[in-house]
């Protein structure tokens, strides 16, 4: 149903700096990046660039939820943005949710009190691509993955982007986020599991997120499980080319 | 807080004396709107409006609520609109400019007020249980002209959506998740649609509509009039401005008539378009056929 | 509420015993607030307002003049409409709990309050010599005291009436009247009549729409309607109603320039050249 290839699409909105469209496992995000601009007084910082970031659901308003997301998304963002270098300014990030996958078999309820990992991945990378757009100076590019840790009686298996019924049934969620140096950035984990299957968790999200720069050809194998990093690569580099041909 | 841009006095100038010569920047006619394109989502009730640079999203969801105790029998209905930054830096998070509240309201009179989705027909259980259906309006990029976009984008999300299928035994209510019954559309009983009009010139002798954003900014004054295909007018909104002539104003009307019969034509034919996308197999005629039974 | 409408066709008389064209009684005052720059209080029929206008003066915003409407004021509870290079108008409603039957407390952050405030903003605007004051704010502020139909229009009138008080230039009193139709708004019904000047019951039951114009000419300034219907009507509503503004604007230049008369009388103003125009 809902494809698990990644789509993008970038600098698409009028007057924003800069914007970018992702769509993967089900989620689509609209995010925009204005900045540097102008920061609110109370709110400036005499050697940094603040970073605001704005998560908004496609129904209701925001709420906890989206609030705490966006703490998660400021503290990963400031991380590898270049905040030294604009001082008393404002980078502000937009992330519009606009479609998140849907359970069938459960009517849902508008304020959901359901768990707020599955999406974090998705608007990391929506963010990601905004900033990119936006030609905002990073230290490094950053990609992130969600992982189910599903208990098959006894033996646990380890789902990629598992579907809204997988997470249901999951008995740990775990969302990591590695920079392009293939340092863990953020690492969010919720639910019942051994320090074993965490490792275990980590290393598939390595795998993942970081594929050693060797098997970049051999890659293609891996299935459907997208490369992240050279997904990012490669839009922007399709974006750029575009950019510079000449009508 | 940063300020739209303004535009400067030469392009004020240019502008002012292309129209003049009966021409716009954009080569388009005084009565012609930009290429739209309207898409509906893969999940019902997602509609997404594509008019020139402007892009407006509206998704519509519902739930089981308790209706309001003055009105046991009216199912609930309300349209949000918040205007991020996503649109123009000028907007801020939580702080409504006028131009947020005085959409919300066209949008709360042509749609709500106008009694376009039949209210009483959301009541499951009066006074206890009632549908509480929420239309979320999402500015995604700002380029004039947001108050028709908007509007179309909320009535075809709402024409687009399927609530849940219920059933009443005796006393208990049951409400079918989509696995289980196909959902079923809204009661919906007229479409209206707005059409804006912008007035330049120092007399607002000249008349333009689906302005962009620069134009917009130009305007002199402005008239906003909603009206659905049988020519019912639900909603005329001339805030001030400059005066302008009380014909051309009837003038406006009747090509808004004309304007809003083209759009629901569009729409009816996206809708049907739509439709016949997802009955893909004669799927749904089969599940229909069965519960007619 | 229902109301029984069917009775105008027989005798073709209102619920109030009014003909078709017919105002209501139009009461006015001016210069009510000794301590205001312009004040003024209007009744039209049982709507009642009050208006005191402050200013020109300086503008309180900072980041100055001249930005786009929609600017940054709207977050506070007053409306304002800029005109390039001019001075800001700033209107405030307030709404007395006791203004209506059902004692609900509007706030002043509500929506609809908002909209009317940006529409007497926004005529205003178009109407009065704003270049003149640049960097300057106009603050109107409208309180309604009773409400029985035709508010919108009710605190425009009354906000001309307080601004020429006040002494702010203006093109020609900008002045507003309601006009209704008879008729369903489904019904090919032609037969319907257009009505003048509605009340409150009147509102509830029938298609209405607000027109402003500047003095008594057909130059619509504000055009509100918010009930259903054929737009057909709409000319014959609009003719209707550009008729009563002209009545009214006629009521208001004789309220200004009795109280005008009675202050050269009690020689508060000498009876001097300027004074050319007749004050009989």
């Amino acid at each position: 149903m809902a494809s698990h290839d990644p789509e993008a699409r970038l600098s698409h909105l009028q007057s924003a700096d800069g914007s970018a469209t992702f769509s993967h496992a089900g989620y689509t995000v609209v995010g925009a990046v204005n900045g540097p601009i102008e920061v609110q007084r109370r709110d400036e910082l005499p050697e940094e660039a603040v970073v605001d970031v704005i998560v908004r659901p496609a129904a209701g308003v925001g709420g906890t939820r989206e609030r705490h997301l966006e703490s998660l998304l400021q503290s990963t963002l400031r991380q590898i943005i270049l905040i030294n270098n604009f001082p008393r300014t404002l980078i502000q990030v937009t992330l519009q949710v606009t479609v998140s996958p849907e359970n069938e078999y459960v009517n849902a309820k508008l304020s959901q009190a359901a768990t707020n990992l599955p999406i974090l991945p998705t608007l990391i990378q929506t963010a990601l691509l905004a900033l990119l757009s936006a030609a905002i100076p990073l230290t490094a590019t950053v990609t992130a993955a969600v992982l189910a840790i599903v208990a098959d009686d006894g033996a646990s298996t380890i789902i990629v982007d598992p579907t809204a019924r997988e997470i249901q049934v999951s008995r740990s969620l775990h969302v990591f986020a590695f920079t392009s140096r293939d340092e863990l950035l953020l690492n969010e984990s919720e639910g019942e599991f051994t320090m074993q299957e965490w490792d275990n968790a980590f290393a598939t999200a390595q795998r993942q997120c970081c594929p050693a720069p060797t098997s970049d050809d051999v890659d293609m194998e891996g299935g459907s499980q997208a490369d992240l990093k050279n997904f990012t690569r490669s839009t922007l580099e399709t974006k750029t080319a575009s950019d510079l041909y000449w009508k | 807080m940063p300020r739209e841009a303004e535009p400067s006095l030469n392009e004020k100038a240019f502008f002012l004396q292309a129209l003049q010569d009966g021409h716009r920047l954009d080569g388009r006619k005084f009565e012609q709107f930009r290429q739209l394109d309207l898409q509906f989502g893969d999940q019902y009730g997602v509609a997404d409006v594509t008019l020139g640079k402007t892009r407006v999203l509206a998704k519509v969801s519902a739930e089981v609520t308790v209706p309001y105790p003055d009105r046991p029998f009216d199912g609930i209905f309300t349209i949000t609109t918040e205007l991020s930054p996503m649109a123009s830096p000028a907007f801020e998070v939580n702080r409504p400019t006028e131009q947020e509240v005085l959409l919300s309201r066209l949008l709360e009179k042509t749609v709500r007020r106008s009694n376009a989705l039949d209210t009483e027909s959301l009541c499951l259980i009066a006074g206890q249980k009632v549908w509480s259906i929420r239309v979320d309006l999402h500015v995604l990029s700002h380029d004039g002209n947001l108050m028709d976009a908007s509007c179309l984008a909320v009535v075809a999300a709402l024409r687009h959506f399927r609530k849940p299928d219920t059933s009443m035994e005796g006393e208990t209510l049951t409400i079918y998740t989509p696995a289980e019954r196909e959902p079923v559309p809204l009661s919906w009983l007229h479409t209206p649609l707005c059409i804006t009009f912008s007035f330049y010139g120092d007399e607002g002798e000249m008349t333009l509509v689906d302005t962009t954003l620069l134009e917009e900014q130009l305007k002199v004054s402005s008239c906003t009039i909603s009206l659905n295909k049988h020519g019912e007018i639900c909603q005329v909104a001339k805030l001030g401005g400059t005066p302008v002539d009380a014909v051309s104003l009837v003038q406006c009307a009747s090509i808004a008539l004309q304007k809003v019969k083209e759009l629901s034509t569009l729409l009816d034919q996206k809708l049907a378009e739509d439709s016949k996308r997802r009955n893909k197999g004669g799927l749904l005629a089969e599940l229909s056929a069965e519960n007619a039974r | 509420m229902p109301l029984d409408t069917s009775t105008y066709n027989l005798a073709l008389l209102r619920v109030d015993g009014r003909r078709w064209n017919d105002l209501r009684r139009l009461h006015g005052q001016i210069r009510t607030q000794a301590a205001a720059d312009g004040s003024s209080y209007l009744e039209m029929g049982n709507t009642k307002v009050m208006c005191v206008v402050t200013g020109p003066s300086e503008s309180a915003r900072r980041g100055g003049a001249g930005g786009g409407a929609g600017g940054p004021a709207a977050s506070s509870s007053s409306s304002t409409a800029t005109t390039p290079n001019g001075a800001e108008i700033a209107v405030t409603i307030v709404t007395g709990g006791f203004s209506t039957v059902d004692r609900k407390k509007r706030s002043r952050t509500d929506k609809r309050v908002q909209e009317l405030q940006a529409g007497v903003a926004k005529a205003l605007a178009g109407a009065l010599h704003a270049h003149l004051y640049p960097r300057s704010t106009i603050a109107v502020s409208l309180h309604v005291l009773s409400q029985d139909g035709s508010l919108l229009a009710c605190l425009v009138n009354a906000s001309t009436l307080a601004l020429v008080d006040a002494g702010v230039p203006m093109t020609d009193y900008l002045v507003a009247c309601t006009a209704g139709s008879t008729s369903g708004h489904g019904a090919g019904d032609e037969g319907a009549d257009p009505l003048l000047d509605l009340n409150g019951q009147e509102e509830q039951e029938l298609p209405f729409l607000t027109l402003g114009t500047l003095g008594a000419t057909d130059r619509v300034a504000l055009l509100v309607c918010e009930s259903r219907v054929q737009v057909g009507r709409l000319e014959g509503m609009m003719a209707v109603a550009a008729d009563g503004c002209g009545h009214i604007r006629a009521a208001l230049d004789r309220i200004v320039r009795d109280k005008g008369a009675q202050m050269v009388r009690e020689g508060a103003i000498a009876k001097g050249e300027s004074i050319g125009m007749d004050l009989d």
